[in-house]
């Protein structure tokens, strides 16, 4: 891949007539990820002057911008856009990045996929445990809902594509694999990712601050409980 | 004060929504038919975003504890009392204390709104009193009402808007309006075959069981499926296209993020029909350009102005007309 900077190949697209979607690549990519909550934050930063343009909401990759088409043109929320990717090379202060551990009770009743997921990649539920909890996981984005963390990057040895049909009800807790990809539900939801395990770790609670466990950046280990 | 006996289908608290979280995964969630909440509030007399009852289908029965005003709004959910005289849609009730309110269910339409003279009183949480049950926001922790919940007016005794009726004439709901729905093409037309959009246009597609405020999901031919993308954010709106080719119109309560292809959004002037939307509907889309979808959404919002304006007046004469009588 030629390393043009992700400066180099931005694209913005629409989201409807009230959104604006500033596609930094197409990649799930640390670096890349980093630029994307940079953008993020100059955007932030920069609505305050803007009234009419919303929460910026980051993706792996790219950077929601809404905005209200009856309070601000698109024209203006372009250039907004603009000047926020210039704000986003001057390297803000570095973050502190949180390092959090995941006791996870892995197969049998909290991971009912594991057995299968072992089998499908040749491997024993042993070998997929030693590797999911032997890796160290970035959050690259929270979202889908509230406080779900999107954690890579899975090892090679563990991608496997989403379950053919997705379960209409994932218990709250559950630790998922999908692709390069894993996760932890906070909340009982449809879901369509393989379940290994599960943890009591709060993921998500409204009334405490900040309501999320995980931010985007944080590091993530999981332990065998 | 209103309490619940039945909650039907699903009855919950809901409002214009809670905007600015989607960093952490809260959806905008409110109103499914933010259209239909507007007529309710505006009719009893406070602003349009403000909480009221979302009722789903038929068999919600409600108690009036002590005297109100209930404005009804959005779908007509077949409303009538204990008695059997209706209670007309889009407009405002008298109900004495221990008057039922029954909703027979209708033909037409998904959800009605049930607003209170005085604004319903509901805890605001990260900005909004709307009901999410996976981030446990809103009323009870995030759960939908239930047999013995009460609804307390913020004011009490708040009487002076029974008997309006909502101008329709002015500002018919865009339910009424019929045709295809608007889709604003993009983002990820390059992750789907040539063709989609236009394949997405010529078919009527029908509105499967399996949809709720999360999302809606379109039965018909299988579209041709695109590859899968790097997960980027969502609105309500968003026209999804998942591997089976049969596409997921994002709803209020819908992901902050997702993984299949989105072909267009459809407009904020047409989310109102999205939520008004019943299994077994049909569904028909027409691409249009943003500039085109703003437009329709202001003359949306100036049409509730108007009526917004009409009703104040009306409010005038009708104090009038007690003086005189009085």
């Amino acid at each position: 891949m030629p390393d043009g900077g992700p400066a180099a190949g931005v694209r913005i697209e629409r989201l409807g007539e009230a959104g604006l979607l500033v596609v930094l690549g197409d990649r799930i990519d640390a670096a890349l990820n980093d630029e994307v909550h940079r953008l993020a934050a100059a955007v932030r930063t920069r609505r305050l002057a803007s009234p009419g343009i919303g929460a910026p909401v980051p993706g792996y990759a790219s950077v929601l911008v809404p905005f209200d088409p009856l309070a601000i043109g698109e024209d203006d929320v372009r250039e907004v856009i603009q000047a926020a990717l210039a704000d986003r090379g001057e390297s803000s202060p570095a973050e502190p990045r949180p390092s959090v551990t995941i006791p996870v009770r892995y197969g049998g009743a909290d991971g009912p996929d594991l057995a299968e997921v072992a089998a499908r990649l040749g491997r024993t539920e042993a070998d997929v445990v030693r590797l999911h909890a032997g890796t160290v996981y970035r959050v690259f984005v929270v979202g889908f809902v509230p406080g779900f963390p999107y954690l890579g990057t899975l090892p090679e040895e563990l991608v496997l594509p989403r379950r053919a049909t997705p379960r209409t009800r994932v218990p709250a807790g559950s630790v998922a694999i999908a692709g390069r990809q894993t996760g932890i539900y906070p909340a009982a939801t449809p879901g369509g990712w393989h379940l290994i395990g599960r943890t009591d770790v709060e993921l998500w609670n409204p009334r405490r601050e900040p309501p999320a466990l995980l931010a985007p950046g944080a590091t993530v280990r999981f332990e065998a409980a | 004060m209103l309490e619940v006996v039945d909650p039907g289908a699903l009855a919950t608290i809901q409002d214009g929504g809670r905007a600015g979280y989607g960093h952490l995964g809260v959806p905008a969630s409110g109103a499914a038919d933010a259209f239909g909440l507007a007529v309710a509030n505006l009719l009893a007399g406070v602003s349009p975003g403000a909480p009221a009852l979302e009722l789903t289908l038929g068999g919600a029965e409600l108690l009036a504890v002590e005297t109100c005003a209930v404005a009804l709004g959005g779908a007509d959910l077949g409303a009538e009392l204990d008695d059997g005289r209706p209670l007309l849609a889009d407009a405002v009730h008298h109900l004495r204390p221990g008057a039922r309110v029954r909703f027979r269910g209708a033909a037409h339409g998904l959800r009605a709104y049930v607003a209170l003279a005085g604004g319903i009183a509901a805890a605001s949480e990260l900005g909004s009193a709307s009901t999410y049950g996976p981030g446990r926001l809103g009323f009870g922790g995030g759960r939908p009402l239930r047999a013995g919940d009460r609804l307390v007016p913020g004011r009490r005794g708040d009487l002076g808007a029974v008997g309006h009726t909502w101008p329709s004439i002015l500002a018919p709901h865009p339910a009424s309006a019929g045709g295809p729905l608007g889709i604003v093409p993009g983002p990820d037309l390059e992750a789907v075959p040539p063709g989609t959009l236009a394949a997405l246009a010529a078919f009527a597609w029908t509105v499967e069981p399996a949809s709720d405020r999360m999302g809606i999901r379109l039965a018909g031919p299988a579209l041709e499926p695109g590859s899968e993308i790097v997960s980027h954010p969502l609105l309500p709106g968003a026209v999804q296209l998942p591997p089976g080719g049969r596409p997921i119109v994002a709803l209020v309560d819908g992901p902050t993020i997702g993984g299949y292809p989105v072909i267009g959004v459809v407009p904020r002037a047409d989310l109102p029909r999205l939520g008004q939307l019943r299994p077994g509907d049909a569904v028909r889309f027409a691409a249009e350009t943003a500039e085109r979808a703003r437009v329709r959404w202001q003359d949306q919002q100036a049409l509730l102005a108007r009526a917004r304006a009409w009703l104040r007046q009306d409010a005038v004469w009708h104090r009038l007309a007690d003086h005189a009588g009085g």
